[in-house]
């Protein structure tokens, strides 16, 4: 097997809470605390958690959109977490974002055409002509009209609107497109087009996605290999078919028992895995496992020590102290 | 539906027609909607389709201007809301039919504490005086399994995560036992652990009270799980109504077909990468609606006939109505 377009190890991304008491020690948000993954180019990475999980911010951190604290995050072999501006900034052809929000995400002051070419200016890729060229390519790409490069944001649909951002991110070329839940502010239908047509460029250009979201179902459409994360960690990782076979970790469990479906209805909703509460604070986290207050398997032990990303399964990693390999058979606490 | 249930509302012929610019646009058209003691109803479509207007019209809360109920009946428990003066409104809202809000950050006052807000409605409809109020807030709060709710009463509004804080809402919104409940995107803003709680919350909320709910959503898993009936919602009217075994088992419109489809599910055994069914286009603008069927400029199935006229409303099976022209003599 070739070498991972993306290898990250141990990425933390800690922030520090400002000060309003000066007699207290100051807080860290451990948004990302010790996250490891490799993405195959041409594979989709799937990233769910629910929020305050750290997973749009490991998204910030692998294209050093956030200081990262510590780690290292290898992209096609380089560091980027060592290098400088200038060099940071060639890199940034090759990994490019695509936002949440689409109308927050585009400038209303300036026209369809000139955002899409944007980074290529940015970043002084080919001729005038040829950025005029390549922005026609891109509007034919992700399904504008092309004479909709005179327009302003406004003048589109939120769909279409994603589009453009779609289309700025391809612009110049990139090896990876981090997305960021680039279909969770849009109308039901208008999810079905976009993810459509990322799965398009996909299979067209093999593009290699980091795809974060909420929605399981959502995941399970587009990922090849899924991270479920929990206050800033990793606690399962596995490839689709594995994981949505048979999730190991309590949490994996008890979120995807709470997704509704049309098949599952009442039924579903009456077998369902009750968690109680919120997600705790990711400041000053407790020792143990930080599932622990909520899971429904916990045991003391799960709240004294933090257990280990272990690989239970070839290619399935767990984070659980009561996941257990008895022989051949794989004994889950949950599910 | 047992024995014991009546008819609570009876909805027939509502129309809202906004102005602006000279223009008027009709934002809901002959909308029929009924709702019995015990029972759920489902209100899917996509944005700007007419479900919040539908809720907002029950409570004749449609903004006016530039807004107005230009035609039809709202019966709740015998009496039509469209008849009622506004003094008799204010006994209705927040007391014989609550409300929950879509969005729960905004919905509350951030600067009176929750116990206040709680307080509020209680001390004006159920005529309690302060400290039974108070006392009654702590009680609701506990309800919808907030935790030590003592302290909480007295906390704002942003010292609350946003599932508290939407449980304080279904709290103030059942705060005076009403017989009907609307909730509009209960759970959007929410995280899936989360409105799984919200859900089990409104269950045993409706067992015990036996009031009725209409549940405002997009989300097809939350129609299966949640309601007994649907009414789908497209262009500003209600284009399939059934009950929920039959509306994802047996959907006529291909409206209906197409927000099923176009969704990935989790229990779905798809293969990797295969495209999601597409509804193409988007949804038309109030002001410029088409003049056969809404949906027909999106619709895979469409026929000359469809541009030209509204379909007429089929019965396709008891209680189960569709306006279609591909069902028209498809009825039982």
């Amino acid at each position: 097997m070739s070498a991972p377009l993306v290898s990250v190890r141990d990425l933390k991304v800690h922030f520090a809470r400002p000060n309003l008491n000066p007699l207290k020690p100051r807080e860290t948000v451990r948004a990302v605390d010790g996250v490891s993954f490799d993405v195959e180019k041409g594979t989709t990475l799937g990233i769910v958690g629910e929020s305050g999980s750290g997973k749009t911010t490991v998204a910030r951190g692998l294209l050093r959109l956030v200081p990262v604290t510590s780690g290292r995050i290898a992209i096609g072999g380089t560091d980027v977490t060592a290098l400088g501006g200038e060099e940071m900034r060639r890199m940034r052809r090759r990994m490019q974002y695509v936002f949440q929000d689409p109308y927050s995400s585009l400038n209303p002051r300036v026209r369809a055409g000139a955002i899409v070419r944007s980074p290529l200016d940015v970043l002084g890729i080919g001729t005038p002509a040829e950025r005029e060229a390549r922005v026609a390519e891109l509007f034919a790409a992700v399904g504008l009209r092309p004479e909709s490069q005179g327009l302003f944001p406004h003048q589109f649909s939120g769909g279409q609107r994603q589009r453009i951002n779609i289309a700025r991110a391809l612009a110049p070329a990139p090896d990876l497109l981090v997305c960021d839940e680039p279909v969770s502010a849009l109308d039901v239908a208008i999810r079905a087009q976009i993810l459509n047509l990322l799965q398009q460029l996909k299979r067209r250009l093999g593009i290699t996605y980091v795809f974060i979201s909420h929605d399981m179902a959502v995941v399970k459409h587009v990922a090849d290999e899924v991270a479920v994360m929990y206050l800033g960690q990793i606690v399962e990782r596995a490839p689709r078919t594995a994981f949505f076979a048979r999730p190991l970790h309590p949490y994996s469990v008890a979120l995807m028992s709470a997704v509704p479906t049309v098949r599952g209805g009442r039924e579903r909703a009456n077998r369902r895995i009750r968690l109680t509460g919120d997600p705790p604070s990711p400041i000053d986290p407790p020792p143990g496992c930080r599932f622990a207050a909520r899971c429904p398997a916990a045991e003391p032990a799960c709240r004294q020590t933090m257990p280990e990303l272990r690989e239970l399964v070839p290619g399935q990693w767990v984070r659980c102290h009561r996941v257990e390999v008895v022989g051949e058979v794989i004994r889950r606490p949950l599910g | 539906m047992d024995g014991r249930s009546t008819t609570l509302l009876d909805i027939s012929g509502l129309s809202v027609e906004f102005r602006g610019g000279g223009r008027t646009a009709r934002v809901l058209n002959d909308v029929a909607i009924t709702l019995t003691t015990n029972e759920t109803l489902g209100i899917v479509g996509e944005s700007g389709c007419g479900k919040s207007m539908t809720a907002l019209a029950i409570l004749r809360l449609v903004p006016s201007p530039p807004g107005r109920i230009s035609g039809g009946r709202i019966v709740f428990e015998g009496e039509d809301l469209l008849q009622a003066s506004e003094q008799r409104l204010r006994d209705v809202r927040g007391h014989r039919i609550g409300m929950i809000f879509q969005e729960p950050m905004t919905s509350l006052n951030p600067v009176l504490t929750i116990g206040d807000q709680l307080s509020e409605t209680l001390v004006k409809h159920l005529k309690l005086d302060a400290r039974a109020a108070r006392a009654r807030a702590i009680e609701l709060l506990k309800a919808v399994g907030i935790p030590a709710p003592e302290r909480r009463v007295d906390e704002y509004p942003h010292q609350l995560s946003g599932g508290m804080r939407q449980r304080v809402m279904i709290a103030m919104a059942i705060g005076c036992e009403p017989r009907l409940l609307i909730a509009d995107e209960p759970t959007t803003a929410l995280d899936v652990t989360v409105q799984a709680q919200i859900f089990e919350l409104l269950r045993e909320l409706r067992a015990r009270s036996g009031m009725g709910l209409i549940l405002i959503t997009h989300d097809m898993g939350v129609i299966a799980e949640m309601t007994d009936r649907v009414a789908v919602m497209y262009g500003g009217r209600v284009v399939e109504e059934a009950s929920t075994a039959d509306i994802l088992s047996a959907p006529a419109h291909p409206y209906t077909r197409g927000l099923i489809a176009c969704v990935p599910d989790l229990d779905a055994e798809e293969a990797p990468g295969a495209d999601l069914l597409e509804i193409a286009g988007m949804v038309p603008s109030v002001w410029d609606l088409p003049k056969g069927c809404p949906f027909a400029d999106r619709c895979a199935e469409a026929m000359p006939r469809c541009l030209a006229e509204m379909p007429p409303t089929t019965v396709l099976s008891a209680g189960h109505r569709v306006a279609c022209w591909l069902q028209e003599g498809a009825a039982s």
